[in-house]
């Protein structure tokens, strides 16, 4: 086991120390597991939020000719849908993994740099409310989409105050995600107990170890990017000539590709966790795995023009190419995947379900962007609906299949009790139909002609069944979800009235060191009379049971 | 070669990127884009030889250290006033009327030391 590490107790001069139960114990706190509880769970909630948004876009496309919603709120909804769910819910929802999960695996009683966790924590959810805060404004909410290019997005096209707070908010939660981001990269980098060597880390650890270099090395060109915005909007001079109007979309971009990665990577890495355990075997192809993110990162830096192929400003060759070799990194994750769960003793419990149908309805997504990435399709698809289905297979058939995964892989770690199986079954089958039923009709969409962000669209261009199927998708993706918050809220009421079972310490047989402490762990992660097992591999506990070591 | 695995790996990192640099200066791409780029790539190496000297310095840092937890509760009032600062572009200085207050309060907070009693 580690050596305890000096801690810092109640001394005559630590001021008014508060009860941790208590709120300002709870929004003053220095543990990783409630910064990171904290940050998940505010993802959680505004991916509900964020969802209602996106009911309220299939309700009003169900129908040729629909006036449900005014132009203008169409507007307003899909921005903060996109640009909610990529800056507010599942980059947050990753860092916020990392900060929970990382220190316990690496064995480390605490997270390196807790203050400015809890700092990036606060800043994200105020920029989150900033950004919500739109609504609130006479002239509404911002309107002109995830990215917000400009000219469209100066003072002149786009007035009022909406834009700005969107811009605001961004910039706050931006930060947070930075800061978040440094402290769990310094952890897994200097916090590491004895024995845990950068080859022994669990996948989940490279994976943070990736996203978090891209966290540091591309966030804040959207920093830069939101502030070239705010200035343009001061002066619109700045936007009249096509330099800064091309200018703010390399920078953008330059952001705008590498976060897809950290949306994916940390889902991807608890899928890898998922499918060893789950097939009770060592993950296979640990090695290129772990360097296949390294490499996946550094190109995920070099593939951004391929957003810009339509612009004609951009090397679309480089570009390509670049893309292209995405494929490679990629598919040695895919082998590694494949290879764990080749020949393993699968147990299907509803983390390895959500899992196992993380692989193929990933790959319709990577493949798709392959097809992007290749200029010709691109002129095609560009700005149309299957560019939506695309960036949906990867973030919601993908990642998202890869939070729920991890939710329900983690959940008896947390609260010590396991979420409802029936229910969490019920979830996953309402997912996958609902994912494939919205998400799948969009390609022949987009194929057709169908562009993306028209509040509407004629009855003769005969898009009426293709979006009536994804409305009605929609609506099983909103019972799916009605589900899971049914079945996490039960469990905790549960929990908290004392009539759940405990779900043990390590209720899956897991092979990681968060295994080895107690559900919910205590306040410095391992209890001081249980020793870490010796870490001899980048699974340890499989290690233990198998009374060897394989590393 | 397993020893200097780190230094390797930080370097690998700096020269897949540079190639990749390289081969968008044969497309003779928008000068911008390899100062981003480049800007970026330098900023990272350099955070990574930080950290690599951090870990020769030393050696026992990840088993000895304090785990901190004073002061923690000026934090919220600092993220509210950093809000309001970056408000005032939109709302006007005024803002920094409430803001600076917050932000000296947070200050005060944090070396007074209020914080939860975790343990």
């Amino acid at each position: 086991m580690t050596l305890a590490p000096h801690t810092e107790p109640q001394r005559d001069d630590a001021g008014r120390p508060v009860p941790p139960g208590s709120w300002l114990g709870w929004i003053s706190t220095t543990d990783h597991k409630r910064i990171g509880l904290l940050t998940v769970g505010t993802s959680l909630v505004l991916l509900l939020v964020d969802g209602v948004f996106a009911l309220l876009l299939r309700a009003q496309l169900a129908q040729p000719e629909e006036g449900f919603l005014s132009p203008h709120l169409y507007d307003q909804l899909f921005t903060m849908h996109g640009s909610g769910m990529i800056y507010t819910v599942m980059t947050p929802f990753a860092i916020g993994m990392g900060v929970y999960l990382v220190p316990l695996q690496i064995g480390a009683p605490g997270i390196a740099l807790p203050r400015l966790t809890l700092l990036g924590h606060w800043l994200y959810v105020l920029g989150a409310l900033t950004m919500l805060a739109g609504f609130a404004t006479p002239t509404g909410a911002h309107a002109d989409g995830w990215f917000s290019y400009p000219p469209m997005a100066d003072s002149v096209h786009s007035p009022g105050t909406g834009p700005d707070l969107w811009i605001v908010g961004v910039c706050l939660a931006v930060t947070g995600s930075i800061l978040m981001g440094w402290a769990v990269l310094w952890t897994v980098l200097r916090r590491r107990t004895r024995g845990m060597t950068m080859l022994r880390l669990p996948v989940f650890c490279w994976s943070m170890i990736a996203t978090c270099l891209m966290v540091i090395g591309s966030f804040p060109a959207l920093l830069a990017a939101m502030v070239l915005l705010g200035v343009g909007r001061a002066d619109p001079d700045v936007f009249a000539s096509n330099v800064w109007n091309i200018g703010y979309q390399h920078v953008f971009w330059f952001y705008g590709h590498p976060v897809v990665y950290v949306m994916f990577f940390p889902y991807l890495a608890a899928v890898a966790e998922v499918l060893a355990v789950f097939s009770g075997r060592r993950f296979f192809g640990y090695r290129g795995t772990a360097l296949s993110l390294l490499v996946f990162a550094a190109l995920s830096m070099s593939v951004w023009g391929h957003h810009m192929f339509a612009t004609g400003q951009a090397a679309n060759d480089y570009y390509s190419l670049t893309s292209i070799a995405l494929l490679v990194p990629a598919g040695v994750e895919y082998f590694g995947m494949l290879g764990t769960v080749l020949g393993g003793r699968l147990r299907l419990r509803v983390p390895m379900l959500f899992a196992l149908a993380f692989i193929p309805q990933f790959l319709i997504g990577g493949l798709t962007g392959i097809m992007v990435g290749t200029p010709v399709i691109d002129y095609h698809v560009t700005d149309s609906y299957f560019v939506v289905a695309h960036l949906h297979y990867v973030l919601f058939a993908g990642s998202a299949f890869g939070l729920f995964a991890a939710v329900y892989y983690w959940f008896p770690k947390v609260t010590g009790t396991l979420l409802d199986e029936t229910m969490g079954r019920l979830h996953f089958w309402l997912l996958v139909i609902g994912t494939n039923l919205t998400f799948l009709p969009m390609f022949a969409l987009g194929y057709l002609g169908m562009p993306r962000r028209v509040v509407t669209y004629a009855r003769f261009d005969g898009f009426g069944l293709l979006n009536l199927l994804a409305t009605i998708g929609a609506a099983f993706l909103a019972a799916g979800m009605t589900v899971f918050a049914v079945n996490v809220l039960w469990t905790l009421r549960r929990r908290h009235l004392g009539r759940a079972e405990p779900a043990g310490d390590d209720p899956w047989q897991g092979h990681t060191l968060e295994w080895a402490t107690t559900s919910p762990p205590p306040r410095l992660n391992f209890p001081a009379d249980r020793p870490l097992p010796p870490v001899t591999s980048f699974a340890p506990l499989l290690d233990r049971r198998k009374g060897g070591d394989a590393a | 070669m397993k020893r200097h695995l780190p230094a390797v790996l930080v370097a690998g990192w700096g020269v897949l990127n540079g190639l990749l640099l390289v081969v968008l200066a044969v497309y003779r791409e928008n000068s911008m884009t390899y100062w981003l780029w480049g800007g970026v790539v330098l900023v990272v190496e350099l955070a990574a030889l930080a950290v690599l000297v951090s870990s020769r310095a030393g050696t026992d840092q990840h088993v000895r250290y304090r785990v901190r937890d004073r002061g923690a509760g000026g934090v919220l009032p600092a993220a509210i006033g950093l809000l309001l600062v970056a408000l005032c572009p939109v709302y006007g200085l005024w803002l920094l009327v409430v803001a600076v207050p917050l932000l000296m309060l947070s200050v005060a907070l944090a070396v007074h030391g209020t914080t939860a009693r975790e343990r």
